[in-house]
């Protein structure tokens, strides 16, 4: 099908397979592939991109739903090579191993402090809840979260050593 | 996905209706796409065609009023459900229920009619929607049919949907604003997770539902109880309506023993 789909403020047309998904069609036609495949089925978030502002799995989505939609990926998180706020506290706060969800968690926070600039680490872990992390244990990646929403305090990183 | 199918998007209700008749068996409808695209992955559903419904206009409603209730369309997302107000205000339930089901970017796409369409046995809506006396409303070009949601399940993915028919809502009752009760979901693990049982229990005026998932072929109701039934003849009641399997998850001993906990629980906590 031709589609119409602006990424990361690009605007691209072009004839796309039906049975393709976002992920897919990101990584293999637009060579974006800081969006990672981890299970294609929902499980773990490493695919996670902002599809008109909200955050999806860009394995659950055909390419052609995103026809005429705006989409943001990792790609679109620095300007100008200047890493974002969130990404900045994923580095200070080593929330960062083998990085393969690394994309993933990071959409996942944005989407998390558009909503609440301020969560408590309930709220975090429930932000987060859609992304696996298999290096961390997702102490850094907390602190990293805190740290971004101007929280991070001897006390709250204490406090997470028993979370 | 490597299995190839065909896409419409259509953007009328009619237009849709008559695709359902053209392609009848061969077509599959995607609203969220969560557990559609899954299923087309793993093999477990081959379509020629698939239909996206969330083009057509109508069927994004999320509405209440006094005479209809609460009128949730096919393509509103468990999120969008989440965010509307009186559903916060007056629904509490279905916020429990819907909460509980996979993450947050899940519930941006998930729908909350398309939770019930896939009739898993352990839909999370179902045991608050049942309780609360949801109905679904069928449409195709025959007409249109309603029928109560405890009726809508035939058995695991099975429903009384024909291949022509689509639901085109599913409504709670104004009257369903008085009940108070809670939804508790049993996982392996604190995040997202299907669950090992769920269990609804309600108390509208004395009169007593309970709801459960994830322990029979089917999400289940149990009505006619009321407040006043001592706590062993509710959960006897519970016992009764359940067939659960063992499966990956849990056992059967520990499903009846766990709904056994949270019937008795939730039925103290409103009675």
């Amino acid at each position: 099908m031709w589609m119409s789909v602006e990424v990361n403020g690009h605007l691209y047309e072009r004839e796309v397979a039906e049975h393709w998904t976002l992920l897919r069609f990101l990584r293999e036609d637009l060579e974006l592939t800081g969006t990672k495949d981890g299970c294609s089925a929902g499980e773990c978030g490493a695919c996670t991109v902002m599809l008109n502002g909200e955050a999806v799995n860009a394995c659950m989505v055909l390419a052609v739903e995103a026809d005429g939609a705006s989409v943001e990926t990792i790609e679109a998180e620095a300007v100008d090579g200047e890493l974002s706020a969130i990404q900045e506290a994923f580095a200070r706060n080593f929330a960062v191993q083998c990085g393969y969800c690394t994309a993933g968690m990071v959409m996942s926070v944005r989407e998390l402090l558009r909503h609440n600039p301020k969560p408590t680490v309930a709220q975090i872990k429930d932000g987060i809840e859609g992304n696996l992390c298999r290096c961390t244990g997702y102490q850094q990646i907390i602190e990293a979260v805190l740290d971004a929403s101007g929280q991070l305090t001897a006390e709250t990183k204490g406090e997470l050593r028993y979370v | 996905m490597n299995e190839i199918f065909r896409y419409r998007a259509p953007t009328s209700r009619a237009e849709l209706l008559s695709l359902l008749v053209a392609h009848g068996e061969g077509a599959k409808v995607l609203a969220g796409g969560t557990d559609l695209l899954v299923d087309i992955r793993n093999g477990l559903v081959r379509p020629e065609l698939v239909i996206n419904l969330k083009k057509v206009e109508e069927f994004a409603g999320l509405s209440w009023s006094q005479s209809d209730g609460l009128v949730i369309g096919p393509t509103v997302t468990v999120n969008q459900l989440l965010a509307h107000a009186k559903v916060q205000s007056s629904y509490p339930l279905l916020v429990d229920c819907a909460l509980t089901i996979a993450s947050h970017q899940l519930r941006n796409r998930a729908t909350v009619v398309g939770n019930i369409a896939h009739a898993s046995p352990g839909a999370d809506m179902a045991p608050g929607l049942l309780c609360l006396g949801a109905r679904v409303v069928i449409a195709s070009q025959r007409g249109q049919r309603e029928l109560p949601l405890k009726d809508f399940f035939t058995g695991v993915k099975r429903t009384v949907l024909a291949p022509d028919e689509i639901i085109e809502a599913i409504t709670v009752p104004t009257a369903a604003v008085a009940a108070r009760g809670s939804y508790s979901k049993l996982k392996r693990i604190d995040g997202h997770d299907l669950a090992l049982v769920g269990v609804a229990v309600t108390n509208n005026d004395g009169a007593v539902s309970v709801g459960i998932s994830s322990a029979a072929p089917t999400p289940v109701l149990i009505e006619g109880l009321t407040d006043e039934d001592p706590a062993d003849s509710v959960v006897a009641a519970a016992q009764r309506a359940i067939h659960p399997i063992s499966d990956l998850r849990c056992s059967k001993d520990y499903r009846e023993y766990m709904v056994e906990v949270y019937v008795r629980r939730l039925f103290e906590e409103v009675r």
